[in-house]
């Protein structure tokens, strides 16, 4: 059993790092919730977003969490023809059509990756990815405690959007309800073209977060994907500040998993919670008493 | 009416069967592969859609019933030396009881959850074999002896083939299928009428799952090598899914016409190996968007098309 | 029952368009077809691209000669080669089409030992040669006895034993606390799991801890934090490049500093110091090429690679350079396409290509001897042995 200071660091990444892919995986959350898409690209537009994260600081020098606003944006400006070229001319077709169309996406973004910018692995460099932030017998890396601030600000965000104003009213009546929502004089698709937006631009600036907390290179999107679907399921479908429960909790319980029977078994550990879960309750463990 | 003409399906199908018995003496080489792949690639969509047909259920967990086939049966001939006969039995087992094993937790989730949970099952069973050196960890397992030639193996992948196929047509055309179609539809109408919902959508599963972990079997056999990344890979689901979707989905023809798009579109492009993967990825997502009952469905809907043209004419 | 038919005759005419499309791509008679399989999709993309560049060099070259002399006449090679994807399914069915559709007379190998593995078995099962390079001798080995499929790559346990050899030799000063951390894949389990803490005992180092992680793991927080608290100060990994990038990163994040950093594997491509920046410095990596060495066409090689593609090159594509030259020679040797006599003669080969000298052993395998590279600003120089010495030795790691 390693000494109490590297359990505590240890655990205490976990829960930040949980925090960080909170993020990512409430873009799938939102758009699992209101469109009924398990979207298989959500984990290449991370990609997406931890490239345009690179570039945006290779051409402006700029650093990338200042320029995260600018970074989300152009991320969900990629998304958005894909709704409405794509996604829109599917709705009525069940949730395979759309769910192949999404993986043949990321097959292309894939592909396209590799011929744009090689098959290497990148990484933003920036030098507070790097530096271990110390408080007593804890050490955490101090990209950890920053990716999980913005993590948490944004999640609270979109939170408030969803809760407070009219385009949220909107989109909890999409989701409750789609044909309700229609009748009630609810643009379904205006909804559901900015949820997905807003999704893509969750992963866009998680993504930089990841690029700079780790690598990345063309093919690294199915793990996030598997991860972000994990923690979508732990939060409860749709639900927002679930989410970031969620992703706090999978960090946990992956980092015990890791000191007890090895850091290979994380990602074990991951899917067998997200399966119980399923098994005992789907709806998530926060769940309330939802349609 | 409907036996007769599931009489006539059946009919057809052993009259192909026997046919293609005898294609190792006159198919080349090359075509008794692409023949090979055609009928693993069949077998896996067919039992698919003996799901989905008969649930309504959306799996993406193929690849975890095609991995445990593999497994299973490496596992035994090289401990036990099993022939392979009984090797593949034993890896329809293996899959049958996984598929009852997970069945309580799948089946209390409806819709997405499923697909979600079956994706999971699949990942879950791939970190497993990565993570236990007993199963090989990532460097997976070899099979000792020699594998049999190919056309015995094709005779194995032909024989489960004609299983998956049989089983779809006494599914889909016999009396089977009104109680299956209630259980899709409306599980609680269906427990009024007296109907088990619960036995009927566990049966599917299992039947299906067993006939994926045989081809399985029979794929990892004609590797002689196996690895958790190539085994339990999500390719073999989306595939599947591919398959389904791009011959058309509810249609009899559908797994057939997709399985033999997809290797054929496969093969093809593998020769332009820059691009061949986003162009998989267009064809894709043209066929979807304009062919919506699939090759199969836009075949039928130009048939009468082109006739009007000619009537017109 | 009429539609059903009407169906069967479209499924039919499907499965013609089917055929002319497989019809693609059919040889000529005076060419001499070899084939390969290659990653050039998935995660391993960027091997896959390296090699192709050096089959096709190797094919190039031949060809620009006037090709090789078959009972008399001139033939031209011809080369095709077929992406997997990374997926060893589809490495052994594209190997399995190339022998049956493409009729090839002898192939070349893939990448890493699962890929390689795919498409030998089918090869040997063929009885067709195959040389592949990029297969670690003693994963390969441990496959089965081969009779038709040949390597050339480094050896593990020599692999191993270099940075042990070159530390000691270097006089490096530690307290001998080690901390391996090593994958679960062939050489990863084979090179951390067996050889190190074996050398670490000849070599009077006390092993204090050994991790073994999955290939797709991300998080290193726990090794990395029992290292620290147990004071390793020399560090053996043996990782591949995202996972490399990964642990140097999260070293830095968790504030562990040992004196002596050495990945295996990962740390060898230039991607690992772009992606690192000066937190690649010092790092130690087994090379098993360099263009500096003093082989026949190695410098050109590089400068080759660099001057056609724009990128920085890889040791890479001297072994599959290398492959594809022993595979020519030896059916120029043959004088004939006849896989049999092809074969005879990859076993006779003894020649010293831009790789090194190659012989292979009756376990179908030839070493490429080792040096020990240090990532310096970037680039990394030869600190070991001292015949081949680019550079001063960067100690402790800064």
């Amino acid at each position: 059993m390693p000494d109490i200071g590297v359990a505590l660091s240890t655990i205490v990444s976990g829960v930040l790092l949980g925090g960080m892919l909170a993020l990512t995986a409430l873009g799938l959350s939102i758009v699992l919730g209101v469109m009924r898409l398990v979207n298989l690209a959500h984990g290449d537009f991370v990609v997406v977003g931890a490239y345009v994260g690179l570039f945006f600081l290779k051409f402006t020098g700029v650093d990338p969490l200042l320029g995260l606003p600018v970074i989300a944006l152009i991320v969900a400006a990629l998304a958005i023809p894909l709704y409405r070229f794509l996604l829109a001319p599917l709705a009525e077709r069940g949730p395979e059509a759309q769910m192949m169309t999404m993986f043949a996406v990321a097959i292309i973004l894939e592909n396209a990756f590799v011929l744009g910018f090689s098959a290497d692995t990148r990484s933003i460099e920036r030098d507070y990815a790097t530096l271990p932030l110390t408080l007593g017998p804890v050490t955490v890396p101090l990209i950890y405690v920053i990716g999980f601030a913005i993590a948490v600000a944004l999640i609270l965000a979109v939170h408030w959007l969803i809760s407070r104003t009219r385009f949220g009213r909107d989109l909890r009546a999409s989701a409750a309800d789609a044909q309700a929502a229609a009748t009630l004089g609810i643009d379904v698709k205006r909804v559901q073209m900015l949820t997905f937006g807003l999704g893509a631009a969750c992963a866009g600036v998680g993504g930089t977060l990841i690029g700079a907390a780790f690598q990345f290179g063309p093919s690294s999107g199915a793990a996030y994907l598997l991860n972000s679907l994990a923690i979508v399921v732990l939060g409860g479908l749709g639900n927002v500040l679930g989410t970031l429960f969620g992703g706090v909790t999978l960090g946990f319980l992956q980092s015990v998993g890791g000191l007890t029977l090895g850091d290979g078994y994380r990602d074990l550990v991951g899917m067998a919670l997200f399966l119980l879960v399923l098994a005992f309750r789907p709806d998530g463990f926060l769940a309330r008493r939802r349609s | 009416m409907k036996t007769s003409s599931g009489l006539a399906e059946v009919g057809v199908l052993l009259a192909a069967f026997v046919l293609l018995w005898f294609a190792p003496s006159f198919a080349g080489d090359y075509g008794l592969q692409i023949a090979f792949r055609v009928l693993i690639y069949l077998t896996l969509a067919e039992s698919w859609n003996l799901l989905a047909g008969s649930t309504g259920l959306v799996s993406l967990g193929t690849s975890c019933f095609v991995g445990l086939g593999a497994y299973v049966a490496f596992g035994l001939m090289n401990a036990f030396d099993v022939p392979l006969p009984l090797g593949l039995a034993c890896c329809a087992v293996a899959g049958g009881a996984l598929a009852a094993l997970v069945s309580p937790a799948l089946f209390r989730l409806r819709g997405l959850y499923f697909t979600v949970g079956t994706l999971a099952l699949a990942e879950l069973l791939r970190l497993i074999m990565v993570n236990v050196s007993a199963f090989g960890g990532a460097s997976g397992i070899f099979l000792q002896k020699d594998p049999p030639p190919l056309p015995v193996l094709f005779h194995y992948a032909l024989v489960v083939a004609l299983i998956a196929s049989l089983a779809i047509t006494a599914c889909a055309r016999s009396r089977i299928s009104v109680i299956l179609r209630a259980v899709r539809d409306d599980e609680d109408a269906a427990a009024q009428m007296g109907v088990r919902p619960y036995r009927t959508k566990l049966g599917a599963f299992i039947l299906s799952s067993a006939l994926v972990a045989i081809a399985g079997g029979v794929q990892a056999t004609k590797l002689g090598a196996i690895e958790p990344y190539g085994m339990f890979g999500l390719q073999w689901s989306i595939d599947v899914l591919s398959m389904v979707i791009i011959g058309g989905v509810g249609l009899r023809l559908g797994p057939l016409v997709g399985a033999l798009f997809v290797v054929a579109l496969g093969e093809a492009l593998a020769d332009y190996p820059e691009a061949h993967v986003a162009i998989a990825g267009v064809i894709l997502i043209v066929l979807i968007r304009f062919a919506p009952r699939g090759v199969v469905g836009f075949v039928e809907n130009l048939a009468p098309f082109t006739q009007k043209k000619r009537v017109a004419a | 029952m009429s539609q059903r038919l009407k169906n069967i005759v479209k499924a039919g005419s499907l499965l013609a368009l089917a055929s002319i499309a497989f019809g693609l791509g059919a040889a000529r008679a005076d060419e001499i077809v070899i084939g390969a399989s290659l990653p050039l999709s998935g995660p391993l993309a960027g091997f896959g691209s390296f090699q192709q560049w050096g089959y096709k060099r190797a094919v190039a070259e031949v060809n620009k000669a006037g090709g090789i002399s078959i009972g008399g006449t001139k033939q031209m090679v011809k080369l095709i080669i077929r992406d997997d994807k990374t997926d060893p399914n589809a490495a052994a069915s594209n190997t399995e089409t190339l022998i049956s559709r493409d009729h090839v007379v002898a192939m070349l190998g893939s990448c890493t030992p699962a890929l390689v593995n795919a498409g030998a078995l089918v090869a040997e099962r063929a009885k067709k040669p195959l040389v592949t390079g990029c297969d670690p001798l003693e994963a390969f080995k441990s496959v089965r006895k081969w009779n038709y499929v040949w390597d050339l790559f480094f050896d593990e346990p020599e692999l191993a034993a270099a940075q042990f050899k070159a530390l000691a030799e270097l006089g490096a000063q530690t307290n001998k606390k080690i901390a391996i951390w090593h994958d679960n894949g062939p050489d990863g389990q084979v090179v951390g799991g067996k050889i190190w803490p074996a050398l670490a005992k000849d070599f009077g180092y006390e092993v204090v801890q050994n991790a073994e992680f999955p290939v797709d793991n991300t998080q290193f927080t726990s090794i990395i934090g029992e290292a620290k608290s147990k004071g390793a100060e020399v560090v053996l990994v043996d990782a591949i490049t995202p996972q490399a990038i990964a642990i140097r990163k999260q070293m830095a994040a968790a504030g562990f500093t040992p004196k002596v950093l050495n990945i295996e594997k990962g740390a060898e491509p230039v991607q690992f110091a772009e992606a690192l920046g000066k937190l690649s410095d010092g790092i130690l990596v087994g090379g098993y090429w360099d263009s500096s060495l003093p082989y026949p066409g190695a410098a050109d090689l590089s400068k080759a690679f660099e001057s056609e593609t724009k990128l920085t090159s890889s040791q890479h594509i001297a072994d599959s350079y290398a492959a594809a030259q022993i595979l020519l020679d030896a059916i120029a040797s043959a004088g004939s396409t006849d896989p049999e006599k092809i074969n005879a003669a990859i076993a006779k080969t003894d020649k010293t290509y831009a790789v090194g000298p190659v012989k292979f052993d009756e376990n179908h395998t030839a070493k490429l001897p080792i040096v020990s590279l240090q990532w310096q600003g970037g680039k990394t120089v030869i600190i070991w042995p001292k015949a081949a010495k680019t550079g001063e030795f960067l100690f402790p790691l800064p």
